[in-house]
């Protein structure tokens, strides 16, 4: 079983070509739009790891980041924040929410995947949930 | 006073004239006295030797003598004494008037020759009264000058729209203008040589006066921002703290000029806003077409359709791109007023058919149809053709961009005669707008959330029609909505009489 993202955008395009990006690399990626599919997708899902923009309507990825933290249990879900205003977004705050990386926009997906394959964990968290039993 | 120095040139003549007198009445007294003391020797020298009777003889011109000389001198007092008495009265005017003149006494009289010093002595206490005298008139001219200029720079003082607080060296209030007695809240005539930690409760500034003063070696002027509550409100201030260094070079006073800089924090903070938000809109397009190139330069594209579709994609962008390009320099060159508008008379429902051609064809492929209502074109109003073609432009593009497949945009021109104004309006069957969005629509990339995911925009279309409406053209926009039913905008612009 592949490792499972969790790719959240307002940009249709961005969604889409980090989720190509990704696929293409062997991922399995699942998609929201903001934060609140975000976080639904979050606990139907269990991904093992998030890529989300700053700037969404409603939650600001940060802010999803911190929901995401309230809500996971078994284990530590690595983010990866993608920001257009790298530089606005308070430093204590990425802290707080433990966002492993930042990734300023315009970005490369390259640079997406091999940030993602980096902050992987051992083996996918959802397939050893699968597996136990 | 200067006529009476005219006789002083004469003195030295005069004195000759008197002393010859005195001398006159010398020589008279010496003959009565000379013949007296004869006529006695001979009276002794007859008792001795009595051979010649000279006593007889000289008796009666020795007495005459000695009567002729007591009349003399008794005249002679008697003159002197008028002289006095002349002078007496003469310093006894001259003390009436406050005014130091000459001793003037008749040519040829008894005390002339005393007139001379005198006159010298009193010439000399004139020179030193006039002396005084000038000197006073001169501060008191330079008094007066003083107190103008005082007035003068009181009277700048008070005009100046800053708050200004001057204190002196003990930190008490000496000047304080109505901006300063406003923004303090106190009185200064009641305030006046009080303590200023008395009168003003902002601690923050109370400290800056007294380190000004106190640390005057240190900095002679410096500026401080700081934020105060004023009625409530919170403003901020750019305060100017300068020293008032007196001739001795020691600290008499500090001036203090509070500046409200509230405005210019909030249009920077605007204008970094505005700019933080410009990037980030610019951005997004940009990734968008930076990751595509990237996939199609990494092959990531399976196939032809792949390949097409991402091409697809960086061209929208780059359009939507360039759009909000044009939009934010439009935007900023008509706040700035940079922007050249050529106010010039013109048919609304002109400028609705031009625009009506580009947009069909957007309509066309949604199958959505657009029902005309204009007015005849002989209404006209005086606007800039350009920006009243953008403006319709945007409203009939974002009609027909929400308004889902197989729907309808209305577009109307009327006139109202009442009013004397052209309305245009637009409406359209599309999803409608949240009630709790419709008061930011207008705002700068302000995105209706429920419309992002049905089209694409730049945030800024509304923006533009807004700027152009009303602060351009002095005319009225407005909108209503019904979620789900659809949306109307209209504008209206006053008719050429």
């Amino acid at each position: 079983m592949a490792y499972k993202i969790l790719v959240v955008d307002d940009e249709a395009h961005i969604l889409h070509v980090v989720s190509l990006k990704l696929c293409k690399a062997g991922l399995d990626v699942i998609t929201a739009q903001d934060g609140e599919e975000g976080l639904e997708t979050f606990l139907a899902e269990h991904p093992d790891l998030i890529i989300t923009d700053f700037q969404m309507p409603r939650m600001t990825g940060v802010e999803f980041c911190k929901e995401v933290r309230r809500q996971e249990q078994a284990h530590h879900v690595p983010v990866i924040l993608l920001t257009a205003r790298g530089f606005d977004v308070d430093p204590s705050e990425i802290m707080a929410a433990d966002i492993a990386a930042v990734l300023e926009k315009p970005f490369s997906p390259q640079e997406v995947l091999t940030r993602v394959q980096q902050l992987l964990p051992e083996k996918p968290t959802h397939v050893s949930a699968e597996v136990q039993p | 006073m200067a006529r009476t120095l005219g006789p002083l040139l004469r003195q030295p003549e005069e004195t000759v004239t008197q002393s010859k007198k005195l001398s006159m009445v010398r020589t008279a007294l010496a003959l009565g006295g000379g013949a007296c003391l004869l006529y006695a020797v001979l009276v002794v020298t007859k008792h001795g030797t009595p051979s010649v009777d000279w006593t007889g003889l000289l008796l009666p011109p020795a007495l005459v003598g000695l009567l002729v000389g007591v009349l003399i001198v008794l005249v002679h007092r008697r003159a002197c004494r008028m002289s006095v008495l002349k002078i007496i009265q003469q310093v006894r005017q001259m003390r009436e008037h406050q005014e130091v003149g000459l001793v003037m006494l008749a040519p040829g009289d008894e005390l002339g020759e005393i007139t001379g010093p005198l006159n010298e002595f009193l010439t000399a206490a004139k020179q030193n009264v006039d002396d005084v005298q000038a000197e006073n008139r001169e501060l008191r001219i330079e008094a007066r000058i003083a107190e103008a200029e005082k007035h003068h720079t009181e009277a700048i003082i008070f005009s100046i729209s800053d708050a200004v607080i001057v204190t002196n060296r003990f930190d008490e209030l000496i000047l304080a203008n109505e901006a300063a007695e406003k923004l303090l809240g106190f009185k200064f005539g009641h305030s006046m040589r009080k303590g200023f930690d008395r009168i003003c409760s902002d601690g923050t500034l109370v400290r800056l006066i007294r380190e000004t003063r106190s640390h005057a070696k240190n900095f002679t002027r410096r500026v401080v921002e700081h934020t105060m509550d004023q009625k409530g409100v919170s403003r901020t201030f750019a305060i100017t703290l300068s020293c008032v260094v007196g001739q001795t070079s020691e600290v008499s006073g500090v001036v203090a000029v509070l500046h409200d800089i509230t405005h210019e924090k909030e249009i920077a903070r605007m204008k970094s806003d505005f700019v933080s938000n410009v990037s980030h809109e610019l951005k997004t397009p940009l990734s968008s077409i930076k990751a595509y190139v990237e996939m199609l330069v990494d092959g990531e594209a399976d196939d032809e359709a792949a390949r097409q579709e991402f091409y697809e994609i960086i061209s929208t962008e780059t359009n939507r791109l360039h759009r909000m390009i044009e939009n934010i320099l439009n935007i900023s060159r008509i706040e700035s007023g940079v922007l050249n508008v050529v106010r010039e008379p013109l048919s609304v429902t002109g400028v609705v058919t031009e625009a009506l051609d580009v947009a069909l064809p957007q309509a066309k492929a949604k199958n959505i149809e657009i029902h005309q209502n204009l007015a005849p074109v002989y209404y006209q109003v005086e606007a800039d053709h350009d920006m009243i073609y953008q403006a319709v432009l945007n409203l009939l593009s974002n009609a027909i961009k929400y308004t889902p497949d197989g729907g309808e945009v209305t577009v109307s021109v009327s006139l109202d005669d009442r009013r004397n104004v052209v309305i245009f309006e637009i409406s359209d069957t599309g999803m409608g707008i949240p009630t709790e969005d419709l008061p930011h629509i207008f705002d700068k990339f302000y995105r209706v959330q429920a419309n992002k995911k049905i089209a694409k925009g730049t945030g800024l279309g509304l923006a533009l029609v807004k700027e152009i409406i009303e602060a351009v053209h002095e005319g009225k926009l407005s909108v209503t909505s019904e979620p789900g039913q659809g949306s109307m905008f209209s504008f209206e612009l006053p008719v050429i009489e």
